[in-house]
């Protein structure tokens, strides 16, 4: 029924709930607005109910400190949800009492599985998940391996996830330099750490380009971005969201990054991206796509309805009128066949090497 | 390595001036050099042998690559042997692996704790060898098993049990490694020099009765393709484009008449006029990049881009050597050749022409020749290697089994 209430909101004052995806981004980018504030207001006088149970100690100990851990680390700027879920993860086999792998599997299951309905609109939050508990379940069918020793070894490989992220980064970082050559315009958008990463490393190489960021509304992610190349030293051009065609003819690639990287190849990422990649194809401009591979998620959505809506709240400066209705979803999805080449940390893919991947991963 | 020195400086020489032409010829030099460097090469009192091995490979690849960067066959192979290298050192950790745990398992003085922590070892030690050969993938993301140290634990705990058997042992594992290693570049220049059979052998399959096929240039890839169908008793026609400036086409359609093929040249501009009566475009390739776009002689993207029009497939033959890991960015410009203007102008006629320009002293009349063009995956219906048919996203898969990841990043480290 959600799809349902999404296209029909009702006309009662309530608005719909804020994704908590929404929220875990607009802490990370330190955008907030006034509409937003009342927005989250409202959303929490509107279901105290939901507060109160969720202030109210958990069945188990183990189960309702992975929410406590999670929150915990991905309020950090620099961490990306998928590292604060494995921290989360790394936590929960931590204060494990399980004396088994068996017994460790099943409480990790349970505390993975608490995590990802928490937030049902993050992807690369539920990928992370999947990724850790097959890592888990590989693991424990390890021959000869002492259950102390097998615990010790998973609770340092989560911890160390976060070197692994960095390094991923800075790995899609090294590999992406060979597309970027002297003179060349680059049109990025949405805030992403790894696109900036990418571009901070061709300035520190001493490559001359431009870049040309989309505003980002509402959200105001390319006055972020603009602000941060800016300072590198890097010429930079913003532009209103519906200006890209306008410009497409004087960019030479299109940069962006994805919050989830799903089965056909294709990706999900900050509304305006499928657009952007549309007019790319049309113009003959490659998209690439720099992610880290953690964030592959085995979903294989046909359209944009397919996914869990991700609500967020939109400010238009004025007054909406009333019986009018807002698309408020914070992304979109762009089909593989929109997108050039995946640089990711396991190296430049084309999208059909995505389904290979999960294949190999998960059979 | 003073022995094989000349060698080099030879064959760069060669590549530098342009003297070894087409990707097959190049290919076969290169193996060729490149053995020759491995069974010159010393080996020293290092604890690695294959990593020695491989850097002196690597180095001369270098000096091979740089000579000629458009010609990719040179980084293929240098490619290749890196992963060859690789792929026997393994073979020989892991029957060393088997060695230690059948010494664990024969000897009664040890406990059953002590008899867990080697097998555990040989286990991961293992795992970690397959992961090796392996492209980085999701499964390994999360697992670090570190390769020097388990490594040197294993060389250190042999050396433990018996330091008299280690010299005799390590010195003639040293020998059995470069051994295999000349064997195996062996083999993969048998590969290239009968990479034409198996590709012929899929023609049955593709060309069929009365059909026409178009073809530009001259790829000897292709004129086995299209015997090995005539003597299947194939009735088919071919089309040949001329493949200016240098009219290899001319050549092409000699040697089909040869053979009793019924041939018709046309010039390249006429190609779009004709392919509304063409079944099938089948060309050779100079390159297979990693996307699946394909470098291939000046004209073929203009067939390529014809072809999709009139929605008639578009079929590329080539050897496994061609194929190359890396990947097109800018593909116009640095993957491609200019080339004497002599073959598109007679000096004679034109070099008056050439004497005029403007104030700042540059000429009025230019030419340019380009030698490649890059054809995108897009309008690449099939791919005919030795290895079979494969479709252009499936060129990622042919590449992660030929070329180890790390080589790649560590010569794209190298060159920028």
């Amino acid at each position: 029924m959600e799809p349902d209430a999404a296209q029909n909101p009702s006309p009662s004052p309530v608005p719909p709930p804020i994704s908590a995806y929404y929220q875990t981004r607009a802490e990370h980018h330190a955008v907030v607005t006034s509409d937003w504030l009342a927005h989250a207001a409202a959303a929490a006088a509107a279901f105290p109910g939901a507060d109160t149970a969720d202030a109210a100690p958990p069945p188990s100990p183990g189960g309702g400190g992975v929410i406590e851990e999670f929150n915990f680390w991905r309020r950090k700027p620099e961490a990306a949800e998928a590292v604060a879920a494995i921290m989360a993860l790394a936590a929960v086999i931590r204060s494990s009492r399980a004396t088994t792998m068996m017994e460790l599997e099943i409480e990790l299951k349970k505390a993975s599985d608490k995590l990802k309905s928490w937030d049902a609109t993050s992807i690369s939050l539920s990928a992370a998940c999947d990724l850790f508990m097959r890592f888990v379940t590989r693991t424990s069918h390890l021959e000869h391996e002492k259950f102390d020793a097998a615990k010790s070894r998973l609770i340092e490989r989560g911890e160390k996830f976060g070197e692994i992220s960095l390094k991923a980064r800075k790995t899609i970082a090294m590999l992406s330099q060979d597309f970027i050559y002297d003179g060349c315009t680059i049109l990025v958008h949405g805030y992403s750490r790894v696109v900036l990463e990418v571009l901070k490393l061709a300035a520190s190489n001493r490559k001359l380009f431009r870049v040309l960021c989309t505003e980002g509304r509402p959200d105001r992610t390319g006055l972020r971005m603009s602000n941060e190349l800016a300072a590198l030293g890097i010429p930079v051009k913003v532009l209103i969201d519906s200006a890209v065609a306008y410009s497409i003819d004087e960019v030479d690639m299109v940069f962006v990054g994805a919050d989830g990287v799903v089965e056909s190849g294709g990706i999900i990422n900050m509304m305006g991206t499928y657009q952007i990649a549309l007019v790319a194809h049309t113009m003959d401009k490659p998209v690439y796509v720099a992610a880290e591979s953690y964030k592959f998620a085995r979903l294989y959505p046909l359209d944009q309805k397919d996914m869990t809506p991700a609500h967020r709240p939109i400010d238009f400066g004025v007054p909406i009128p009333i019986g009018v209705e807002v698309e408020t979803s914070a992304r979109d999805y762009t089909p593989p066949q929109y997108l050039t080449l995946l640089l990711t940390d396991l190296g430049v893919l084309t999208p059909s090497v995505v389904s290979d991947e999960l294949i190999q991963l998960y059979l | 390595m003073p022995d094989v020195q000349p060698l080099v400086s030879d064959f760069v020489l060669k590549l530098k001036r342009r003297k070894v032409e087409g990707s097959h010829a190049v290919a076969r030099q290169t193996a060729e050099l490149l053995r020759s460097v491995v069974s010159q090469h010393r080996m020293g009192s290092s604890a690695n042998q294959a990593a020695a091995l491989a850097d002196a490979v690597r180095a001369v690849g270098e000096q091979l690559i740089s000579a000629n960067p458009i010609e990719l066959a040179v980084g293929n192979i240098v490619r290749r042997v890196l992963h060859i290298i690789k792929e026997e050192d393994i073979s020989s950790t892991a029957v060393g692996i088997e060695g230690l745990s059948v010494t664990v398992d024969s000897d009664d003085e040890y406990d059953s704790e002590h008899d867990d922590r080697p097998a555990l070892s040989a286990a991961v030690l293992a795992a970690h060898a397959r992961n090796a050969l392996r492209a980085p993938s999701l499964q390994t993301l999360l697992e670090d098993i570190p390769v020097s140290p388990a490594i040197s634990g294993t060389a250190s705990s042999t050396g433990d049990s018996d330091g008299k058997s280690k010299s005799a042992g390590d010195k003639s594992s040293t020998r059995k490694l470069k051994h295999d290693v000349i064997a195996a570049i062996g083999d993969l220049i048998d590969e290239i020099d009968s990479c034409y059979e198996p590709i012929s052998e899929q023609a049955v399959e593709l060309i069929h009765q009365n059909e026409v096929i178009l073809t530009l240039g001259r790829s000897r890839t292709v004129k086995e393709f299209l015997y090995a169908a005539k003597e299947k008793k194939r009735s088919f026609r071919v089309f040949v484009a001329e493949g200016a400036p240098r009219y290899q086409g001319h050549v092409l359609a000699k040697e089909l008449v040869e053979k009793g093929v019924q041939t018709t040249v046309i010039t390249d501009s006429a190609v779009f006029a004709m392919i509304s009566r063409v079944n099938m475009v089948i060309i050779g390739a100079h390159a297979i990049m990693a996307n699946g776009g394909v470098i291939a002689p000046v004209g073929m993207n203009m067939v390529a881009l014809a072809a999709q029009r009139h929605a008639v497939p578009f079929v590329v033959v080539a050897g496994s050597h061609k194929l190359c890991p890396l990947y097109p960015h800018n593909p116009q410009v640095l993957l491609n050749e200019l080339k004497s203007p002599s073959d598109l102008l007679d000096f004679g006629e034109f070099s008056d022409c050439m004497n005029f320009s403007t104030q700042d002293g540059s000429p009025l009349l230019n030419v340019a020749n380009p030698t490649f063009d890059y054809v995108p995956p897009k309008l690449v219906s099939l791919f005919i290697t030795d290895t079979g048919g494969h479709s252009p996203s499936y060129m990622y898969r042919l590449i992660a089994e030929y070329y180890s990841a790390d080589d790649l990043v560590v010569r794209r480290k190298a060159t920028s």
